[in-house]
């Protein structure tokens, strides 16, 4: 097992590698430059800001001394902000980001596997229609359309959530993250829901849960204890590519509900070209989902004992 | 012929009681049980509907979709009333509103506390909605008139209701010593013959006046995309494009130019013919008619009273239809999910291929690549391609389609490998059949039926990465619109115009809805096992 987890270590170093230098030659390959702005800057003075942040340098070399300044954990000065680095600005926004992704992962996780299970066990009866009459809905509507309209409806016409707002720095915490959360995880709970039942219907058919039953046990002990080891793993392999999912949703729902988040930065550097603080955001974003998806094959692999540690 | 077909009835099979067994083929199997699927039947119908009317956008009677007109700004959507009715409801909205602040109109107290508090929410469509009942109902009884300025703003939106025409230009067309021809058709050489004599100058100054006007547009091109070119870098460059263009290439800008020209003036020409025709009485309008101008050219031209329109879909904030954006909308967001997921599935089909059928080495690499791939946060690169190299259909669905290809290229790599060791597969290659022959003749036709499957699968997930982009303001620019750009561009003004978020919202998720049925509907049917998985 350390040595499976081993291997896969030293395997997300490529991965983050060619992501880092993808998206370093991506943004400087293209036309325009962070100092473009409205107003032509004079000759002179564009120089020395480019001499400042060392971009009078050749692209290789530039890419050398910024590659060895991540590897020291320094993303470098903002282009942008001034005044500011990269790690503040993301040292600043990510924890909100990492908090609203994580309730909303939770909340889909939660809300997905009980209800997904209920559906599975209570097949073609109102608890397996409406649960996944939800799923259908949450698999057709986009993010970007379910997020404004709970804020329309729960917040704006109803009134029960304030309507925008970080709940960290509100008075209402609770009530103020709900709606974030879940528009967030909608989606993820639709997926999560139908891959349970899906699997869990699948599982409850196999032999070994016939000879649980045969044995006299509960149903409740063997749908718990037996069927849901297996039938987790579809829904574990699913976890990777939602995490990314839920990455680039935060960004819509960062957006609507004005949370401070890092999907804001995001968006805005990519306009501005603030060249270091898109690929900072990039490798940040890219270190979370890297880690994610090693943890998901570590729990992958232990849930499911036919995979060996090679 | 007879003995053929003799001969091939004695082949069929024939079961224990000699009756003849008809073989279905797995599509025909398939098309059954989609039948019983009245899911995705229906799924399918609304498909075809969108479908149907997004490819005839052209032939329905919309209005142009980018026309702007400036006084039908954010109208409500309305089945009843015409544009010029809700200008004046609103323009009478405003007025009992300042009536009211000014104390003018009274409404009993505890609606007055309640407007208050709308007011401090926010909520202006409610405050406006109650005013305006009550503000009717005074103009009704009696107990509220209009002040003279209020009653001047109210007549002069009347007048505008009543008089403001739109002339739209069908064809114009000129004799320029052969018969009339409509100027769409007529060359380059001609179109500046014609604009230089109904401008009174000669050729060669119409020409290097377009000339500066083209090298204008490329140079806003040029600098739209680098906007570090400058001075000497920025002339340089504008005279390498108009090089790279040739002479056809500006001809044919020239010529777009001279068409909205001569059009213009013939606008301008004809518009007094057509106001004294109103006038005068004679022509109801809406008006279609074939004026001759004086200055030589033929002009067939439609005027319809600009208010007489009807939204049933409101205006957006420039006074554009919304239903002929949203109609238009799909026709592009459609077009992009299909376009699109049929490149990738070219590129996922070939990668696939050669991974699966040459294993070894190729499929190795090929595969760690597409691991590597699967790794990246795509999304994220996507949208910084977009915001870098600019923000266009084209770059927006190269960006798409060339990170959608990485499922698609597994799922034909473990059909090729499962095929490979088939013995008709054996058989071609015993008869000297070349790879490529194998793998594109035998292999790819035998796993078609799953590779369609799951294409329909993505066409939904594709509309959905494109609107996603288009909400960030990365994807579709104005004027065109998809269903992403329509629903991002209303939800900063969602509160007071809800309707541009609701229609536009309500015609992606019905679509997205049919389509994932559909596709769910024929993966059950093609492939009955599969069911259980996502």
């Amino acid at each position: 097992m350390t040595k499976y987890i081993i291997k896969r270590l030293i395997g997300m170093i490529p991965t983050l590698f060619i992501i880092v230098t993808l998206s370093f030659f991506i943004v400087r390959i293209a036309p325009g430059g962070p100092f473009d702005g409205e107003r032509a800057l004079p000759e002179a003075v564009k120089r020395n800001i480019e001499a400042k942040y060392h971009m009078d340098e050749p692209l290789l070399m530039q890419y050398g001394r910024y590659m060895f300044d991540v590897i020291r954990g320094d993303l470098g000065p903002s282009y942008k902000y001034k005044d500011y680095d990269v790690n503040t600005l993301i040292a600043g926004s990510l924890p909100n980001s990492i908090v609203l992704g994580s309730m909303a992962m939770a909340v889909a996780l939660v809300f997905g596997i009980s209800l997904g299970v209920l559906a599975a066990v209570k097949q073609n009866t109102l608890l397996d229609y409406i649960p996944m009459c939800l799923a259908a809905f949450g698999l057709s509507i986009p993010l970007f359309v379910f997020a404004p309209l709970l804020q329309q409806v729960f917040a704006m016409t109803l009134g029960w959530f304030p309507t925008t707002g970080w709940f960290m720095s509100s008075d209402a915490p609770l009530r103020t993250a709900l709606l974030p959360t879940v528009a967030l995880s909608f989606a993820y709970y639709a997926d999560i829901a139908r891959l349970t039942r899906s699997s869990m219907v699948e599982t409850l058919r196999s032999d070994y849960i016939r000879t649980a039953r045969a044995k006299g046990m509960k149903n409740s002990t063997i749908i718990w204890k037996h069927a849901m080891k297996g039938a987790m793993l579809p829904v574990v392999s699913y976890l990777g590519p939602a995490f990314a999912g839920i990455l680039t949703g935060s960004i819509v729902v960062e957006q609507v509900f004005l949370v401070p988040g890092l999907g804001k930065f995001f968006v805005q550097s990519s306009f501005n070209r603030d060249y270091t603080l898109i690929v900072g955001v990039v490798i940040v974003y890219s270190v979370i989902l890297i880690v994610m998806n090693f943890i998901v094959d570590i729990v992958y692999a232990y849930l499911d004992p036919r995979i060996s540690y090679k | 012929m007879a003995l053929l077909k003799k001969n091939k009835k004695n082949e069929s099979a024939t079961n224990e009681f000699d009756q003849v067994i008809v073989g279905t083929s797995l599509t025909k199997e398939a098309w059954k049980r989609l039948q019983k699927n009245k899911l995705a039947v229906v799924g399918g119908i609304i498909v075809i509907i969108y479908a149907l009317v997004a490819i005839c956008a052209d032939l329905l009677p919309l209005y142009p979709y980018d026309q702007a007109i400036t006084s039908h700004r954010n109208l409500r959507p309305s089945l009843t009333k015409t544009a010029g009715e809700l200008m004046l409801e609103q323009e009478m909205k405003n007025l009992f509103f300042q009536a009211w602040r000014g104390g003018r109109l009274e409404v009993p107290d505890e609606e007055d506390a309640l407007i208050e508090q709308w007011v401090r929410e926010s909520k202006t469509n409610k405050v406006w909605d109650l005013l305006y009942e009550r503000g009717m109902a005074a103009l009704e009884d009696g107990s509220f008139t209009w002040s003279s300025s209020e009653q001047r703003r109210i007549d002069n939106v009347l007048e505008d209701i009543e008089t403001e025409t739109l002339i739209t230009i069908d064809s114009v067309s000129a004799d320029l010593g052969d018969g009339m021809k409509r100027i769409d058709d007529m060359s380059y050489d001609e179109l500046v013959s014609l604009y230089a004599g109904l401008l009174g100058t000669d050729v060669a100054t119409v020409e290097s006046s377009l000339y500066n006007e083209v090298s204008a547009t490329v140079s806003n091109e040029l600098r739209a995309n680098d906007s570090t070119l400058s001075g000497e870098d920025l002339t340089a460059s504008i005279e390498m494009e108009m090089d790279a263009m040739g002479r056809d290439g500006f001809e044919n800008r020239a010529s777009q130019n001279l068409v909205a020209y001569i059009e213009q003036l013939a606008q301008r020409g004809a518009s007094s013919d057509v106001n004294a025709l109103i006038s005068s009485g004679d022509a109801v309008l809406p008006y279609k008619g074939v004026f001759d101008l004086s200055s030589g050219l033929h002009v067939e031209l439609e005027v319809s009273r600009m208010h007489d329109r009807h939204y049933y879909c409101g205006t957006d904030y420039l006074g554009r239809d919304l239903l002929s954006r949203i109609i238009y909308g799909s026709q592009i967001s459609i077009a992009i999910g299909i376009v699109g997921t049929v490149t990738s599935i070219f590129i996922g089909i070939l990668v696939g291929a050669l991974a699966g059928y040459l294993g070894g080495k190729v499929d190795y690499y090929l595969m760690r690549f597409v691991d590597i791939m699967y790794g990246l946060p795509y999304m994220l690169l996507v949208i910084i391609c977009m915001a870098i190299f600019g923000r266009n259909i084209v770059n927006l669905f190269f960006a798409l389609a060339l990170v959608s290809w990485l499922t698609i290229a597994r799922m034909v790599r473990g059909q090729i490998m499962s095929l490979k060791n088939q013995e008709y597969v054996e058989a071609a290659r015993s008869m000297g059949a070349g790879t490529m022959h194998i793998i594109f003749r035998h292999m790819i036709p035998n796993s078609l039926s799953v590779i369609i499957v799951y294409s329909t699968i993505r066409i939904p997930a594709f509309i959905m990465q494109e609107s996603f982009l288009s909400f960030l303001g990365l994807g579709v620019q104005a004027p065109y619109a998809s269903w992403g750009s329509l629903i991002g561009d209303a939800v900063s003004s969602m509160s007071l115009y809800p309707y541009k978020l609701l229609i536009p919202s309500i015609v992606m998720v019905v679509f997205l809805f049919s389509m994932n049925f559909l596709g769910d509907g024929l993966r059950d049917a093609f492939d009955p096992q599969s069911k259980n998985q996502l």
